[in-house]
């Protein structure tokens, strides 16, 4: 199965792409001006700040960022759009032939332009009897548009692709990703030669789910031996299932031209004064190759929390970043909300606990005091019967150890060694010197 | 100002050259200027002489005609014109056709025809016209007016309605060239609203002396006897002015024409897309029918045949295809032309041709023209409009109607064609037209 999408997400600038009307509005067409209504007479300047957006997103994909940079037209007719042509980006657009990796799957990424939203229909009135209402504040809203090529092998796959993207444009430019239908999605999909094109999908749950109805659909035709129509469909929210589109194929023809009224930008040299900001795939990656810390556990830790993720890099400073890893994933973790304000009180138990000044219990005691929890005695006794339960097995079964301890107290050593191994560094070893003395001590 | 609003529709009451009188006119002002029907001043009915926009009343003034009224202008109104711009001779506007101040029954030339007419017939006037492929050159020759387009890029086009964006140019027409110079410098200059006006050098405090001239052959051929024998006399008295008359040989000139109406129809197809009857354009009254036989029947009806034909060409130009061979080549093939341009003016100063191949037609010599005759009447102001340089039309011989000489400078180099106007001016023996009172 191959999958490949074209995704659009609306960046988050204060005014539109080419004029400067309001990007939000709480009455329908009130954030309107002659511009994105498209009176005659009227023009078009770019918003420098949607463009800056767009190459801080190209630079992150490592796109080739071209030199120069221009809009076009793409003109068809439809009820939303007020010039009835839609100012975008065809043959120079700001980011191609970049990557990225889901892991460790490489999806190609082909392109990112930026583009001006049409307005918004919407039907209202009893059923049959709707009309359709157009809403122009949504008109000229800036978008930026990413295509991958057909890399993803499922709609799973897919989903956690737009998901983590999600994330990532939240930190680099602070795209609105709360809302999981930010997202509209162009999705491309081929179970064998020809591929179908589900257009305008609203939402990620969507996408998952129209792409999964349009597999099922190639899959049972395949199975039939008939052929996959190579067509644009659409996908039905209420019945699950994709549909033929009502748009003509001719109409894929939007005879396209450059947009003369904007110029020309120099795109290479604006993306070099930008920097792209450590988004949380980029941090993980970062640690990884620092610290040697499984990448996916490194992602764990940034997805779990950016600020636990920068504990976690003091603390490797501090304690080494395997302990840091397993204090990390371990109770830090887990009680993170709680936690979340007291990086310093931590770092200092740690180090304690580093330096063997008090035990990993006192340690995961004190914690879970920070994070405002009363941790049961009961917990720290159980760890220390089991403790004597593992020093009096040993010394059952050897009881040479007893017997050389008189003349030799290092004899003791191999007890030591047996039970630290045991506990799996659950014990620390002056708690284990401990034990094991009054465990020998009480056989004599 | 010794206009009034009475005189000024008198004189319309015979040439029609008007779509609307301004309500008032300030005696006040220091001068008085119209706007062709394509720019917008605010609360006056812009429709650019197609009746699909008949009733649109733009909310915001044309940059150039807020600069032009701080100057101390009046709008007094504005002038009928091709619909769109598309036509030579201002017989395809929806509202009438003006006549010239010369001979009614000859085309005051087009597409600024009502702008030619007003600055022909009213004294100290400005009259801001537009020029895409030679639509401010060809009135002011038709009229024996000053006729005046900048450098594309130079006067911002902020408020106007649009034919085809990387060619359309805002001038000015007038009698006399030291006020259509004046008129300029109160346009010219950067307008964060146009982005394209963005890109300008600042303009010189003065032009340069013209020392050379160069006349293309190719620019010779297909004209009229009285233009022929017009343009020598032009010629000569350049000579006697102290200039250098040299021939060249611009043959890539030959692509102008075919280069210039792809990309005019090409861009002017995706402008026209809006006056569909959704937000632009007369409205139809059954809503409930599908948004493409809704959208197709106000531009079947309010359409020209011209704005048709050049809307079903554009199109066809930029159709997946056919957009390599005719849209991009036609790119291209504007980038050669500029480089030729730019040969000869390493070595000449300006390059003179006559405005237009003949004098003032008469209208029912125009009725009998072929589209292909008609386009092909433009190619003397064609080349330097594709080209986005700026381009002067001078009254040069009266034959007996005006004849126009066109003189055209490298690109940003405006006031060196301005200088050279108003010495040429200097000494000229005008012939205005008599108009009854």
């Amino acid at each position: 199965m191959k999958i490949g999408l074209e995704m659009h997400f609306q960046l988050p600038t204060r005014s539109k792409l080419f004029c400067s009307c309001p990007t939000s509005s709480s009455e329908p067409n009130t954030a309107v001006c002659e511009t994105c209504l498209g009176f005659p007479g009227s023009r078009p300047f770019l918003n420098r700040q949607a463009m800056e957006m767009g190459l801080v997103i190209a630079k992150y994909f490592r796109c080739r960022i071209p030199e120069r940079t221009w809009f076009s037209r793409k003109t068809y007719f439809y009820p939303d759009l007020p010039k009835n042509f839609q100012i975008t980006q065809y043959e120079a657009p700001i980011g191609s032939d970049g990557e990225y990796m889901l892991d460790d799957r490489r999806v190609s990424i082909w392109r990112v332009h930026i583009e001006e939203d049409p307005g918004r229909i919407k039907r209202v009135g009893r059923s049959g009897e709707e009309v359709s209402l157009v809403d122009y504040d949504r008109s000229g809203v800036p978008l930026v548009e990413i295509v991958t090529g057909p890399d993803l092998a499922s709609p799973e796959e897919a989903r956690r692709m737009v998901d983590e993207l999600l994330l990532e444009l939240r930190h680099l430019v602070g795209i609105q990703a709360q809302d999981e239908q930010v997202v509209r999605c162009d999705c491309n999909i081929s179970m064998g030669e020809e591929r179908v094109e589900i257009k305008n999908v609203q939402g990620l749950r969507n996408m998952e789910r129209a792409l999964k109805a349009e597999a099922q659909r190639q899959e049972k035709l395949l199975a039939a031996g008939k052929a996959v129509v190579r067509e644009t469909r659409r996908y039905d929210e209420e019945r699950k299932i994709t549909m033929p589109s009502r748009e003509k194929e001719a109409e894929d023809d939007y005879g396209y031209i450059g947009e003369p009224d904007l110029g020309e930008f120099h795109a290479a040299a604006i993306a070099a004064r930008l920097c792209v900001k450590e988004t949380p795939l980029l941090r993980a990656q970062r640690i990884s190759r620092q610290t040697g810390l499984d990448v996916v556990k490194a992602r764990q830790i940034v997805v779990t929390s950016w600020s636990l993720s920068a504990l976690f890099e003091r603390l490797c400073a501090e304690i080494g970043p395997e302990k840091a890893a397993q204090w990390t994933m371990g109770p830090l973790s887990s009680q993170w909300a709680a936690l979340e304000g007291t990086e310093d009180d931590i770092v200092a138990v740690l180090r304690l606990d580093a330096d063997g000044t008090i035990t990993d219990a006192e340690a995961r005691r004190r914690i879970a005091a920070l994070a405002g929890q009363e941790v049961q005695d009961a917990d720290e006794g159980e760890e220390r019967h089991e403790l004597d339960v593992l020093v009096s097995r040993f010394l059952d079964s050897h009881p040479e150890v007893v017997r050389d301890y008189r003349a030799n107290p290092r004899s003791a050593n191999a007890v030591i060694g047996h039970v630290m191994k045991e506990g799996k560094g659950r014990f620390h070893s002056k708690e284990v010197a401990e034990a094991v003395r009054k465990g020998i001590e009480g056989r004599l | 100002v010794t206009l009034s609003l009475r005189r000024l529709r008198q004189l319309d009451d015979r040439y029609h050259f008007l779509r609307e009188a301004a309500p008032d006119l300030d005696e006040r002002c220091r001068f008085t200027f119209s706007a062709k029907d394509n720019i917008c001043a605010a609360g006056m009915e812009a429709t650019a002489g197609s009746r699909i926009l008949s009733g649109y009343r733009p909310p915001f003034d044309a940059t150039a005609v807020r600069r032009l009224r701080e100057a101390g202008g009046a709008l007094v109104g504005k002038t009928n014109m091709d619909e769109f711009g598309f036509g030579t001779f201002c017989t395809n506007s929806g509202f009438g056709v003006p006549l010239n101040p010369y001979d009614t029954e000859r085309s005051c030339g087009g597409s600024s025809g009502g702008a030619g007419a007003a600055a022909c017939l009213i004294p100290d006037h400005v009259a801001v016209g537009v020029s895409t492929g030679g639509s401010i050159a060809c009135p002011a020759s038709f009229c024996g007016v000053f006729g005046f387009t900048p450098t594309y890029g130079r006067v911002s086009r902020y408020g106007l309605i649009d034919y085809g964006n990387s060619l359309d140019k805002i001038g000015v027409l007038s009698r006399s060239c030291a006020q259509t110079e004046e008129a300029f410098l109160a346009i010219a200059g950067k307008d964060e609203r146009d982005p394209t006006s963005q890109a300008q050098p600042p303009l010189p405090a003065g032009g340069r002396p013209v020392r050379s001239v160069a006349v293309p052959v190719e620019a010779l051929q297909g004209l009229s006897a009285e233009v022929a024998g017009a343009f020598d006399g032009g010629l000569a008295r350049l000579m006697g002015m102290g200039a250098d008359v040299t021939e060249v040989s611009m043959p890539s000139l030959k692509y102008a024409m075919p280069a210039y109406y792809v990309l005019a129809t090409t861009e002017a197809s995706t402008n026209l897309a809006r006056y569909c009857g959704m937000r632009w354009g007369a409205r139809e009254e059954d809503v409930n029918q599908g948004f493409n036989d809704f959208f197709s029947a106000p531009r079947s009806k309010e359409f020209g045949a011209e704005a048709k034909r050049r809307v079903l060409l554009g199109t066809y130009c930029r159709m997946v295809g056919f957009r390599d061979k005719y849209y991009m080549k036609a790119l291209a093939v504007r980038k050669m032309i500029i480089a030729q341009y730019e040969e000869v003016f390493a070595r000449h100063d300006v390059i003179a041709t006559p405005t237009m191949p003949f004098v003032a037609p008469r209208f029912d010599d125009v009725r009998a023209m072929t589209p292909l005759q008609n386009y092909s009447a433009d190619f003397l102001t064609i080349p330097p409009n594709l080209a986005g340089l700026p381009h002067l039309s001078m009254p040069c011989a009266y034959a007996p109607l005006p004849v126009g000489l066109q003189m055209t400078a490298p690109h940003w180099d405006e006031m060196t064609l301005l200088a050279f106007g108003k010495e040429w001016e200097n000494g000229f023996d005008f012939r205005w037209p008599e108009v009854e009172a």
